[in-house]
């Protein structure tokens, strides 16, 4: 090898050293002209979008789909057709499944989706430049981090009703974070309890016109007595029982309740006005004369008069009991929160009309899941609202023949009448409801009942009775008694007037008779379905086997899995 | 030399398409299966988790629990296994007993052919010894179900009304009941004063009684349970008026009693006559104990009696009933 050739490597070596110097700029060079997740939120419509992305998670057919399978098919009000033990669904039912059954982990991922959408929003709130310091400026931010709050809360509250004590995510991943042991389920509680406490004095009491549909103060405080509920127990006294029937006095008769009375408010933990900071109250340095000043003494906005128990649509004009679940009554009195569905979320067209599925599949000649006359009659007896269930060949309200298949019936509330089908890609689908003000009702009655004040709990009772006693001109009324029959009645209420809505098995779970009621239900059906719940070990899910897998042992499965 | 080139190029063409085709006629090797797993313990306790880990070799592996409609020895009628994910199979037995895990690995070719199977099997014990009453009930005092107190040294005391409203009809309970006992397993056993428990018998609970709770492992554990009416007035009567006492459907230890007196009586200084069903009954008014024909009382005020009734023996174990004096004028 000559001189020339060695110097001509080295050069090239050089050369080449020099280059790759120059790429380390080009390659941390500042993106221009996209969003970042550092940027991206410096705008109110831009954190709008962030918490439309959370809201998406609910409109997700998977989503539904796991409400239904697990609040609706693995209680007791229905039979299925998936129901043999080689498919993922039977052996959901049937309560023989492995830790790795798809459904656990499809309604896992899809609630944790859900969570970290909203901790996008929750988590860069703080990134968003305000262009005028007015207090509508600071209100619209509020609201839409009290929305993200709520739908946090709801995505967790859905997964520790399931599993158990769940991972509480960091608002911000990181690499470094991505393995996260449970929490227990009174931390979770306590985490959901913080958002929805916080969420209704940041919201507007019921939003109406173009913003019906979004989460507002009067789905905080019913989501927040649910979860009270959820933690209290049937037959012991407790601060939970106790506070719902604050929160009823509140909702649904209208006594004062206050800012501080709902956060639970310490200023040994935060300082008012660190709390109003970080909730986007106004500062006070920042407030004109005009501007409301909120303080823990502020009083909510009242509720009662929001909400009724009438079946009225959004106008206030009379509807029938089933309208209440169909277009006519989106966003009626008795609603207090829907799964509200449009055209697909992301703008394309392949996922036309959300939310059409999810009722189809059961209103269909072949029915995932349907009822059946004994079942019909365990549940109404002769109660007026019976007739509002449909079987083969019977007629809908519009004159539809129901083709369910003999000895199959329907609940009308997932019926969608022939005009509000939608024919065209920007058509809606049928909302769903999630909350209705018959439950916050219902809860309320409950709670008076487990605090000893069953004589109040039944005025609550049958004011709601009597409004379905308008259907059939009935005059039967619930009767007073003691706790126990008190409470009895209170449950049949519930399973009448909720029944098909997705959530039996919660409630049975929360009662402390799943086991109980789902074995009876069991031994009475030829393929047994149900009979082998286990007590003591299915009221909860297993944590998904692939989660404790590649946690390396740190998530730790459910006892009994 | 072109002619070459080409003669090499479609040499090398023709090598690459026989060596694809050898290597799709390759025998479609099928692995011997080999079914061993390792289990986290022999022993275990109803509901309590045992581990399944397959370490063995296998394309697919099912555990059949041996539990009811998992048995493998009735596979052929309609008992099935579980399919494992992963190598990992956890499970819990609800009921106590011996039960036969058999492992199943299984080996195959493409579209499922040439199955080859191997078994292991591991025998488990599963003792259930749960004595613990977790909640002891009256299932039908009319239509109520009337719950009983846990308390110190597993006693409990069950508190009945002597008479309850319902549909403004005032119907007696008598002191022979049934009782209801939820427990965490469905293999406990219950015997009343030494003899099996029947669920639609009806016991006397008049005096004290013996409760053992057997598990299905053996051990035996005693509980007593006491009963006691909530006490209320049998009688009341001021200047020279018997009191009428009303009761609530719903809370059967507070009762109200009215007594009608002619308009402008003096009730600053009463002392009224009264008797409750048990001599032994205590009567405070604020704490005050009030003793029938000798305290006087202001019922100027309103003015509520708290009558304490306690076990025989047993001065701890109480119930209390509240009575609201109405005193109505015309």
């Amino acid at each position: 090898m000559n001189n020339n050739r060695l110097n001509f490597i080295w050069i090239l070596l050089i050369g080449l050293l020099v280059s790759l110097g120059g790429c380390d700029d080009f390659l941390t060079k500042e993106v221009l002209g996209n969003s970042t997740d550092e940027n991206f939120f410096d705008t109110k419509y831009k954190l709008q979008a962030a918490l439309n992305a959370s809201y998406d998670v609910l409109q997700m057919d998977l989503f539904n789909e796991c409400e239904w399978r697990f609040g609706e098919a693995c209680a007791d009000d229905v039979w299925g057709g998936d129901e043999g033990l080689g498919s993922q669904m039977g052996q959901l039912v049937h309560f023989r499944f492995n830790t790795s059954n798809e459904w656990i982990r499809n309604r896992y991922d899809i609630n944790y989706k859900g969570i970290h959408r909203a901790n996008q929003v929750i988590a860069n709130v703080n990134r968003v430049k305000l262009s005028i310091y007015d207090y509508n400026s600071y209100r619209e931010i509020r609201e839409i981090l009290g929305q993200a709050k709520f739908l946090r809360a709801l995505y967790y509250f859905n997964l520790v009703k399931t599993y158990g004590g769940v991972p509480i995510r960091q608002e911000t991943e990181t690499v470094d974070n991505l393995v996260i042991p449970r929490s227990t389920a009174e931390e979770v509680y306590a985490y959901i309890e913080k958002d929805l406490r916080e969420a209704a004095i940041m919201l507007p009491a019921r939003y109406v016109g173009n913003d019906a549909g979004k989460a507002d103060e009067g789905a905080a405080v019913a989501l927040l007595m649910k979860v009270l509920m959820y933690q209290a127990i049937p037959g012991e006294k407790s601060e939970k029982w106790e506070e719902i029937v604050r929160l009823g006095e509140f909702f649904v008769d209208g006594t004062p309740l206050t800012f501080g009375e709902i956060l639970k408010f310490d200023n040994t933990v935060e300082t008012w006005e660190a709390l109003r900071k970080r909730l986007w109250f106004q500062p006070q340095e920042e407030i004109q004369p005009s501007d409301p000043y909120e303080t823990d003494n502020t009083l909510l906005n009242p509720l009662h008069n929001a909400y009724s128990i009438e079946y009225k649509d959004y106008y206030g004009n009379s509807i029938s009991y089933v309208e209440q679940f169909f277009q006519i009554g989106e966003f009626c009195k008795g609603s207090v929160f829907e799964v509200v569905f449009k055209e697909s979320a992301d703008g394309s067209g392949g996922d036309e009309n959300e939310g059409t599925p999810i009722y189809t599949n059961h209103y269909s000649t072949s029915p995932q899941i349907w009822s059946t006359d004994a079942i019909i009659q365990e549940i109404f007896s002769s109660d007026a609202r019976r007739s509002f269930m449909i079987g083969h060949q019977q007629y809908a309200p519009d004159g539809e023949i129901a083709q369910t298949g003999p000895g199959r019936h329907f609940s009308l509330k997932w019926y969608t009448p022939i005009k509000d089908r939608p024919q065209y890609g920007g058509d809606n689908g049928k909302n769903r409801r999630l909350i209705r003000y018959a439950e916050v009702i219902l809860m309320y009655a409950e709670a008076l009942n487990e605090c000893g004040k069953g004589d109040l709990a039944l005025i609550k009772l049958n004011f709601l009775k009597s409004q379905a006693n308008k259907i059939d001109n009935s005059s039967n009324l619930y009767v007073g008694g003691g706790y126990g029959y008190m409470r009895d009645q209170i449950w049949k209420e519930r399973r009448i007037e909720l029944c098909y809505e997705w959530d039996r098995f919660f409630d049975l779970v929360r009662q402390g008779r799943a086991a109980e009621v789902i074995k009876i239900y069991g031994a009475k059906r030829a393929n047994k379905r149900g009979y082998y719940f286990r007590k003591g070990i299915n009221e909860l899910f297993p944590i998904p086997q692939s989660e404790i897998d590649i946690s390396n042992g740190i998530v730790v499965q459910n006892p009994g899995y | 030399m072109k002619n070459k080139h080409i003669i090499s190029s479609k040499i090398i063409i023709i090598t690459i398409m026989m060596m694809t085709v050898n290597i799709s006629c390759e025998q479609d090797v099928i692995k011997n299966p080999k079914a061993t797993i390792e289990i986290n313990k022999d022993k275990l306790n109803i509901n309590e988790s045992l581990q399944i880990v397959f370490t063995g070799e296998a394309d697919q592996v099912v555990i059949f629990t041996g539990d009811d409609m998992h048995n493998y020895d009735l596979r052929k009628e309609s008992n099935t296994g579980f399919v494992v994910d992963k190598n990992v199979f956890t499970y819990s037995y609800a009921t106590p007993g011996t039960y036969k895990v058999v492992c199943i690995a299984s080996t195959y070719g493409d579209a499922a052919v040439n199955l080859q199977f191997d078994t292991c099997a591991v025998v488990i014990t599963v003792i259930d010894d749960q004595t613990e009453i977790d909640r002891l009930s009256c299932p039908q005092i009319l239509y109520d179900e009337v719950f009983a107190e846990r308390l110190a040294n597993d006693n409990w005391i069950m508190r009945l009304p002597r008479k309850v409203r319902y549909n403004n009809l005032t119907p007696s309970i008598a002191l022979s009941q049934r009782l209801k006992f939820y427990v965490q397993s469905d293999s406990t056993q219950f015997f009343i004063n030494g003899n099996a428990f029947e669920s639609t018998k009806k016991y006397d609970l008049s005096s004290t009684v013996n409760i053992d709770v057997k598990s299905h492992f053996g051990t035996v554990r005693p509980y007593t349970l006491h009963t006691l009416y909530y006490p209320e007035f049998e009688s009341f009567k001021m200047l020279g008026v018997n009191g009428k006492l009303k009761r609530t459907e719903f809370d059967y230890s507070s009762f109200e009693l009215e007594i009608t007196l002619p308009n402008g009586t003096d009730v600053s200084h009463v002392i009224p006559e009264f008797k409750t069903y048990a001599a032994t009954d205590k009567i405070y008014i604020n704490d005050v104990e009030q003793i029938s024909t000798v305290t006087a009382v202001d019922f100027t005020h309103n003015v509520t009696y708290k009558i304490v009734s306690f076990l025989a023996g047993n001065s701890d174990i109480q119930a209390i009933g509240t009575v609201k004096i109405k005193i109505i004028y015309q």
